[in-house]
């Protein structure tokens, strides 16, 4: 990974070329020294010891079916064999993990194989079963009333390591029902809204330079600089006016930084090979692994994959009506990278300070639909966690024998929520944020931690 | 809660006037602190664990709102949990073996198994238990049945600031009699001298102008203009009167400020159910806003009209159209879902009163929904009293995915004359409607008997399952023979609406039939509680309505009347309190939606009073309140800071100089395309290009997602609820969901990567840059005009020479980077536009 240009240099350069005011550069480089307190996201200390320092989160959309996958069950034609009954088992063939026991089916083959690093969650459940309100919930733990989402709320509580990126990075290929506000920051600072992906040569808005050499660009905005610094200097009082030129100065090494974290070229093959990629491919699920272990070693906070399936919007995502060998492809297209991605971390040794989620808006409903789909099913679904502070190979919670109901453990997306911050370091109910008069959480009233699922 | 909190002042009061040695004193109170901290952990473990427990699962069944209280339990109060029902105390604190609901709970009885839908997580359990062996700490008061207290009960609110009557306030004497222009000038400088401090010097004419032209138009002034002014010889008072006048004059200003209007109201052009419709009526309201701040309609009748126009007297049909299409506030309303059949209207309602209680009151009143407001003296039968209002309105239907067309809009042409146009096509409609009434009912029934005997099946033993599973099969057949012929009803019904004549209608609301409405039980629609008559909220008088008006209407326009009276101090003080955030950058109460105790105190109460006062002695003009204001001292002020009154107050809430503000999203664009010469200034009078009706087919999966690009003023882009325009994120525009009393100013780095990249930001440098090379031929008079376009002022010679040595500079690189020398002086120029445009003094307004 390159280095972006230091402070130091950036100020030197915009001052170079014998533009002007060589007076003004000691004092800028005097203030190199006196980082801002007030920095919004300056990197902060959690409630307590974090067992991770970045989570990310992986949201497959559409609703992916617990039965043919995570919570097998194998009623294949009905109860009593008839079919009468309109009851549909798994129709892909399942196996134990041989280490943990975990049964998965043949869908997710490679994530089977990392079973005993995982923790599934048998017992999700859903506030909703339309997709919007079951996307916004699962994001900002609210069906019908717009609220920051979490990945907001950890930028807010911990801010970020790498000032170079956005602390909460949300790699989208086609947006999630629900739009942008499934990843909006709604009452929170703006600092903390999620900067949307999009998998392709440009992959984040504004980042590539425009029509100028990177040379001409930097006397461009050595110009404006200085220009600002002699209107600052009457104005010293006020630290928003400092901070926006320091803004630009964080972009400026964003250009490159995150050049940097969306180029795969220094990859190796054997790398890009366990992610299922071929070099030059900037599109597509294995993408949007590898970019998130990249960006986990760069610092960001938060970074979401959404599996928004192959076309924009609509049938090609996870929502199976008409037949569940759709989702053949779409496993196919996530299984693989997932598994390299844990295998990744581990190889780095960043693993166990990562947390890892797979979640989806809901499950899909125990009978068929139609001739061989299926409906949405809040009742209960599967989702799981791996890697900081979670233990590996276990199951948590339990359906009945057809997948239709939770009989033990229920989870509903305030405890996940819960979970999860507690797991960064933070107390679920002490992160709080004064809006209208009152102190909202992420949870609400909400949140039980899953004490059962930390290692 | 603390245990400092917790203590109990009086005892110890009377202890020491007993006469108590210290030590005793000091031992009581030791002991007291840490009885109180105990009791406070306790109460935190019963608010944490237990009690959304026994809200969420045992409420329903025990408790007062229940519609019958089970086994005579309650456990929604201490006393009930103690008492118990049927079969003795529920809860013994200290003692695990006694009382009916541990047992209940743990499942152990095949008789009681509580709750009965579904045992409780074993760490519910493991809490009910670590609960009870804490003595079962409980705070909530005997007979509980609101569950919580008020902070601000409507007793104290009597004693409350915002509440009480405004004030007719005296203007104040000060010392410094020669500073003040106006009385407003005498209350903030009476408060300065109080505190030792003096004012900052007046600003400059150059940022005077300037201020005064973002803040009535939200545009730059031209250099005409700021010439204009610097030039005249009038003393400076007198000469910014004229400017003022000439921008109230401006039809801008209506632009602008009905803009922080829409921003009040959550202005959209799409409904925000889960395809987000399209309304193409909306802009009708959104030019009625416009147009009333233009006519400067007194704030009064602009709200009734909003609350209430269709129900107000009118002496032409244009005014009748005008109060109709007003009603588009209510309308505008946030849509839910995809349904129709069993549309939660109730939290499109919420959604209303959410928005008017905040609005033009300063009020949340949404924590009333479930519960009496817990901090302020809003009560759940105020609530719903206000409730009824609505429930006994009918809201436009914007079209949704399950029935994708527009009903309920109200015409804009006489009955008479939609009905010549109509009466034949509604017959068929009617046929049509009942048809796919037909198929949804029997939908909705069959599949309620479908659930029943699922919730059954696991219950009855083996043998009698296959039975029941035959039944559900066969109901789900049912239901799935009933989709095929109601979606093609509901197709057919589509098509005739869509087929319908053509008649000029707005997004706006009507009566319905006249209702009171019941308490939903813990804000649920599906659990009455009792009934509660329309009537205002107490602690405003609670007047109720006639009984005749109630049987007969609404009662909205009573309602907009209680709202809009001049002894509704919350009415007149939000406003003037509004007006004044958006001149000096914050409000004298800085929480301009919250005047409740969780709100801010005002910095000035008198001079919020003195406003309010003036405002309704003024006939409630808006523009009035703009002129008395701005010819105030303390609105000419300079930007500059000043060390003494830094320390003193740095935050600047004595006013003693201007508070600098940062260019809102919607006035960054319109800058942005005023001074590259692009902006088109004309007003957008026709609704945007939408699909026609017909061909609307939006669903969750494929939602309504167009955008009509513009170089007209901000405030007239097509403004959807689900997705919001990059840009406006990035720069902190409207919530078009949720009222916005406030912009955030926040400084991101990608904000500033739309400063170096962004193609909208690079269009408009070219743009910038083409015209300065059109208007002035001459270099130096060149960078001249950049900066008096740009910020409105000329370069000093520091800042001259910096921009005349950048430019052969640049000239050189590019000469050298391989540009053809055709473009080096049109790149220059861009690359010198760029610079400009990034000055913090160009977003930034001292």
């Amino acid at each position: 990974m390159s280095h972006p240009v230091s402070r130091r240099a950036w100020i030197r350069s915009m001052v170079g070329g014998s533009i002007l005011l060589p007076g003004i550069v000691s004092e800028l480089l005097a203030d190199e020294a006196a980082r801002d307190a007030s920095d919004p996201l300056a990197a902060r200390q959690p409630h307590f010891a974090p067992k991770a320092k970045r989570l990310i989160f992986v949201f497959a959309t559409g609703g992916v079916s617990h039965i043919d996958t995570f919570d097998p069950k194998s009623s294949a034609n009905g109860r009593d064999g008839s079919g009468k009954d309109k009851l549909m088992g798994s129709i892909w063939p399942s196996s134990r993990n041989p280490r943990c026991g975990t049964e998965i089916s043949d869908l997710f083959p490679k994530v089977r194989e990392i079973a005993d690093q995982i923790c599934v969650i048998r017992s999700m459940k859903s506030a909703h079963f339309d997709h919007s309100e079951a996307t916004l919930g699962m994001h900002s733990g609210s069906a019908t009333f717009v609220r920051p989402c979490m990945g907001s709320w950890l930028s807010y509580g911990l801010g970020t390591m790498n000032r170079n990126l956005p602390s909460f990075i949300v790699i989208s290929p086609a947006l999630p029902y629900g739009g942008t506000q499934v990843f909006a920051n709604d009452f929170l600072p703006a600092y903390h809204q999620g900067t949307r992906v999009v998998p392709g040569p440009d992959p984040v808005a504004n980042l590539r330079p425009r029509e100028l050499t990177r040379e001409m660009q930097e006397t461009e905005l050595g110009l404006s600089n200085a220009l600002n610094q002699l209107h600052l200097k009457e104005r010293s009082s006020d630290s928003v006016l400092a901070a926006r030129l320091k803004s630009f100065e964080t972009a400026f090494n964003m250009q490159q930084a995150g050049a940097d974290a969306f180029d795969l070229k220094d990859e190796n093959d054997a790398t890009l090979e366990s992610y299922g990629l071929k070099r030059g491919q900037n599109t597509g699920f294995a993408w949007q692994c590898v970019v998130a272990r990249r960006l986990a070693e760069r610092g960001v906070r938060v970074i979401e994959l959404i599996d928004s399936g192959s076309g924009n919007n609509g049938s090609a995502n996870w929502d199976s009506h008409g037949d569940m060998k759709d989702h053949a492809p779409l496993a196919k297209a996530a299984d693989q990278p997932l598994a390299a991605l844990i295998k990744d971390l581990k190889q780095r040794g960043m693993f166990d300070e990562t947390l890892i989620v797979w979640a989806t808006e809901f499950g899909r409903t125990p009978t068929k639909e139609g001739k061989l789909g299926r409906g949405h099913h809040g009742a209960c679904f599967s989702i799981w966690l791996a890697g900081g502070g979670i233990k590996g190979g276990i199951v948590y919670g339990a359906t009945d024998d057809i997948g239709l109901r939770i009989t033990a453990n229920p989870v509903d997306v305030h405890d996940l929520h819960a979970t999860i911050l507690h797991q960064l370091g933070i107390d679920h109910t002490r992160l709080t944020y004064r809006h209208s008069g009152r102190d909202f959480r992420l949870t609400d009233v909400h949140g039980n931690l899953l004490q059962d699922i930390m290692a | 809660m603390s245990a400092s909190r917790a203590f109990n002042h009086s005892e110890v009061r009377s202890a020491r006037e007993a006469g108590a040695v210290a030590l005793l004193l000091l031992i009581s109170l030791l002991s007291l602190r840490a009885q109180a901290s105990d009791e406070a952990d306790g109460i935190a473990f019963f608010e944490k664990r237990i009690r959304p427990v026994l809200v969420e699962r045992c409420y329903e069944c025990h408790s007062v709102q229940a519609k019958k209280s089970k086994g005579g339990l309650l456990l929604d109060s201490r006393k009930g949990l103690l008492t118990g029902g049927n079969t003795g105390a529920a809860v013994v604190p200290r003692q695990l073996d006694k009382g009916t609901l541990l047992n209940a709970i743990r499942y152990k009885d095949e008789d009681t198994q509580m709750p009965p839908k579904g045992k409780l997580s074993a760490e519910q359990i493991a809490d009910f238990e670590t609960w009870i062996k804490m003595g079962a700490p409980d705070p909530r008061e005997e007979d509980a049945g609101s569950g919580t207290r008020q902070t601000l009960t409507l007793e104290r609110a009597k004693e409350f600031w915002s509440f009480k009557p405004v004030a007719r306030v005296a203007e104040p004497a000060v010392k410094d009699k020669n500073w003040p222009f106006t009385p407003v000038d005498r209350f903030v400088l009476a408060k300065l001298e109080q505190r030792g401090l003096k004012p900052v010097g007046d600003a400059s004419r150059h940022a005077l102008i300037r201020r005064a032209t973002f803040d009535l138009t939200g545009l730059p002034p031209t250099p005409a203009e700021i010439d204009s002014f610097i030039n005249d010889s009038a003393p400076t008072p007198e000469a910014f009167t004229k400017v003022v006048e000439r921008l109230l004059a401006s039809p801008h200003y209506g632009e602008r400020w009905g803009r922080h209007w829409m921003d009040l109201v959550r202005y959209a052009d799409t409904a925000g159910d889960n395809s987000d419709y399209p309304i193409p009526q909306a802009y009708l309201y959104r030019n009625y806003i416009i147009d009333s701040f233009n006519a400067d309609k007194p704030y009064d009748q602009f709200v009734r009209e909003q609350l209430a126009g269709d129900l107000m007297p009118h002496s032409s049909w244009d005014q009748r159209n005008q109060q109709v299409i007003a009603t588009g506030y209510i309308a505008m309303s946030r849509r839910f879902g995809s349904v129709v059949d069993r549309y939660p209207q109730n939290l499109t309602i919420d959604d209303t009163l959410d928005n008017m209680g905040k609005t033009f009151l300063g009020l949340g009143l949404s924590c009333a929904r479930c519960h009496d407001h817990k901090f302020d003296p809003i009560s759940k039968e105020d609530y719903f009293g206000l409730y009824g209002f609505f429930h006994s309105t009918k809201y436009p239907f914007p079209g949704i995915e399950l029935l994708k067309v527009q009903k309920d809009f109200v015409p804009l042409i006489p009955a008479e004359e939609v009905e010549k146009l109509m009466g034949p096509h509604k017959a068929k409609e009617a046929e049509l409607e009942a048809e796919v009434k037909k198929y949804q009912s029997e939908m909705k029934s069959t599949e309620k008997e479908k659930e029943k005997l699922q919730a059954q099946v696991a219950k009855v033993p083996k043998e009698e399952q296959a039975a029941i599973a035959e039944r559900i099969t066969a109901l789900e057949r049912r239901v799935n023979e009933i989709r095929g012929p109601m979606g093609a009803a509901t197709k057919k019904l589509e098509q005739h609406r869509n087929a319908a004549p053509k008649i000029p209608n707005a997004y706006a609301v009507s009566d319905g039939k006249p209702a009171d409405s019941n308490v939903h039980l813990r804000g649920e629609p599906d659990k009455p509680g009792e009934l509660v008559p329309r009537r205002f909220l107490n602690v405003l008088g609670g007047k109720q309505l006639p009984p005749d008006v109630a049987a007969a209407s609404s009662g909205r326009l009573q309602l907009a009347e209680w709202i809009t009276a001049k002894d509704n101090p919350l009415f007149t003080r939000v406003m003037v309190n509004r007006i004044w955030q958006h001149h000096f950058g914050r409000g004298l109460v800085s929480t301009p939606n919250d005047y409740g105790s969780r709100g801010s105190a005002p910095t000035h109460p008198e001079l919020l009073d003195w406003l309010a006062g003036q405002f309704a002695e003024r006939g409630f003009s808006i523009k009035q309140m703009h002129r008395l204001l701005m010819l105030s001292r303390v609105y000419q002020l300079s930007a500059a800071g000043d060390a003494r009154n830094e320390v003193a107050d740095p935050e600047n809430t004595l006013l003693w100089r201007r508070q600098r503000t940062r260019l809102d999203a919607d006035t960054l664009r319109d800058t942005l395309l005023a001074v590259s010469g692009t902006l088109d200034r004309t007003p957008h009078t026709e609704p945007h290009p939408f699909p026609p009706m017909a061909k609307w087919g939006f669903t969750q999966h494929y939602p309504f997602k167009d955008t009509y690009p513009t170089t007209r003023r901000s405030v007239y882009i097509m403004t959807r609820r689900l997705n919001t325009l990059p840009f406006f994120t990035t720069f902190d525009g409207a919530d078009s969901n949720a009222t916005t009393p406030r912009r955030d100013s926040s400084v991101t780095t990608l904000q500033a990567l739309f400063w170096l990249n962004d193609p909208f930001f690079h269009e408009q440098a070219k743009a910038f840059s083409a015209r300065l090379l059109k208007e002035e031929a001459d270099e130096g008079r060149r960078i001249q005009h950049a900066y008096r376009l740009a910020i409105g002022r000329e370069p000093s010679s520091m800042e001259q020479k910096a921009l005349a040595d950048y430019l052969p500079q640049t000239r050189t690189k590019l000469k050298s980077s391989g540009t053809p020398a055709e473009q080096i002086e049109n790149k220059t120029w861009e690359s010198f536009a760029r610079a400009v445009f990034r000055l913090n003094e160009f977003i930034y307004i001292d």
